[in-house]
């Protein structure tokens, strides 16, 4: 299993976070995953949404600590 | 610009499928900048532009005035947007130093680390003057300000995409650009400020650019700014110094009492400041406008009284040699062809001008 390139949107607001990753997933192939890391609240709330509604999947939502980690599917 | 101004209409700030769209071409527009400085894209505030930019850096920069007295220092030859909040931060208080430059306009090392010996919190030097397109060492000053444990702010607005420019590289805390100087629409601009440095909003409100700079956002304008970015290359600004070289050799060659303004070598690649001796630069400008030349003659009017270059003063030219100066400026587009048409046309403002004087 490939390492997943992590990125890492602490302290970045709603919706730049989402919107960079959107640009990220842009230039991934289909298939491909990437790993985030977000703020508790607002974030983790509005960025699942936001990445959904452009047709990529959410495959993982976990906590770490403070924040939340999720990964990512290129659809 | 066109296709986000219609596509892109929502606010970047909303959290709606709108407004994720337009934060899309903020964030593009910020990691495009970002990579171009060798930065984070967290790194990158966007501003109305490279005045906002100077104001925010120096006044944002310095303590309250009822707190410690703050320490700047700043070159004479910086545009009167760094120039203007530093007289006023040593009008609240602050202990101000001007540091000279040579007769090239090069910002005199020695001054400068005489003044950081005696403690100084900021430093502020431009990496090319607006006017005589002089190149300051920066990476000697950055280090040099790291050393003494001074924040280094440089106003990049003329050399950005046109110099290279990594942050790490000149150990710059803050720096200056804007989108207008390298094709960009006018009216945004950025600043980069190091992660870790503290900076006092000037303007408060929604909290936009984490709560750095409060405004809706141009989103248009920082798209356009990105692209613009994005198309400039290492070439056409070897193409760019190459014609500059070709005018300046050829205008000092060809017009008796030609002389350059600044360094010949350590100049931006689209710069030629150029004075002609007993012309004044106005009547020039004039008569070359006529003739569809566009150029600058580098001073201020002021309350009808044309006023010097502060620049060309502070490189040691009294009043008059420095009322000559004409600025020529190149291009993405300038060709060979027109410089030869703008030279011609020189040659007989210059002569003109002359025969009227006698």
């Amino acid at each position: 299993m490939p390492e997943l390139e992590l990125m890492d949107l602490s302290g970045v607001p709603c919706p730049a976070n989402s919107a960079r990753i959107l640009l990220k997933l842009e230039m991934m192939d289909a298939g491909a995953r990437l790993e985030v890391l977000l703020d508790d609240g607002e974030p983790a709330d509005n960025v699942p949404a936001a990445v959904s509604e452009a047709g990529h999947k959410l495959v993982l939502r976990a906590r770490a600590g403070k924040s939340w980690r999720m990964v990512f599917e290129k659809v | 610009m066109r296709g986000v101004q219609l596509e892109a209409f929502g606010n970047p700030s909303s959290v709606h499928g709108a407004g994720t769209a337009a934060a899309r071409a903020v964030e593009r527009a910020r990691c495009l900048l970002a990579l171009r400085l060798g930065a984070q894209p967290d790194e990158i505030f966007f501003t109305s532009g490279g005045t906002e930019s100077n104001n925010l850096a120096l006044l944002g920069t310095a303590p309250a005035p009822s707190s410690r007295r703050f320490r700047l220092a700043v070159s004479a030859v910086e545009h009167p947007s760094v120039l203007e909040p530093a007289r006023r931060l040593e009008r609240d208080g602050s202990a101000l130093a001007v540091l000279g430059v040579d007769s090239d306009g090069i910002v005199r090392l020695d001054l400068l680390e005489k003044a950081l010996r005696k403690g100084l919190d900021l430093v502020s030097v431009m990496h090319a003057n607006n006017e005589t397109g002089a190149v300051q060492p920066v990476e000697q000053i950055g280090a040099l300000c790291r050393r003494h444990g001074a924040l280094f702010h440089t106003d990049a607005c003329q050399s950005f995409c046109k110099l290279p420019l990594d942050v790490n590289k000149i150990k710059a805390d803050l720096v200056t650009f804007n989108a207008h100087k390298m094709h960009g629409p006018k009216g945004v601009g950025a600043l980069y400020v190091r992660k870790g440095v503290s900076l006092s909003p000037l303007m408060t409100g929604g909290g936009q650019e984490r709560g750095l700079r409060s405004g809706t956002l141009n989103t248009p304008g920082i798209a356009g700014f990105g692209a613009a970015a994005q198309l400039c290359t290492d070439k056409e600004c070897a193409k760019a110094a190459a014609l500059r070289d070709f005018f300046i050799s050829s205008a000092l060659s060809s017009i008796p009492g030609a002389a350059l303004n600044g360094h010949p070598e350590k100049r931006l690649c689209g710069n030629i400041n150029l004075r002609f001796s007993g012309v004044e630069s106005k009547p020039l400008l004039l008569k070359l406008s006529a003739r569809g030349i566009y150029v600058s003659s580098g001073s201020a009017c002021s309350a009808g009284k044309t006023e010097p270059s502060h620049v060309l003063v502070a490189m040691g030219q009294d009043r008059r040699t420095a009322l000559s100066a004409l600025r020529f400026s190149l291009g993405r587009g300038t060709t060979k062809a027109q410089l030869v048409y703008a030279l011609n046309e020189l040659r007989r403002a210059v002569e003109e001008a002359r025969k009227c004087r006698n």
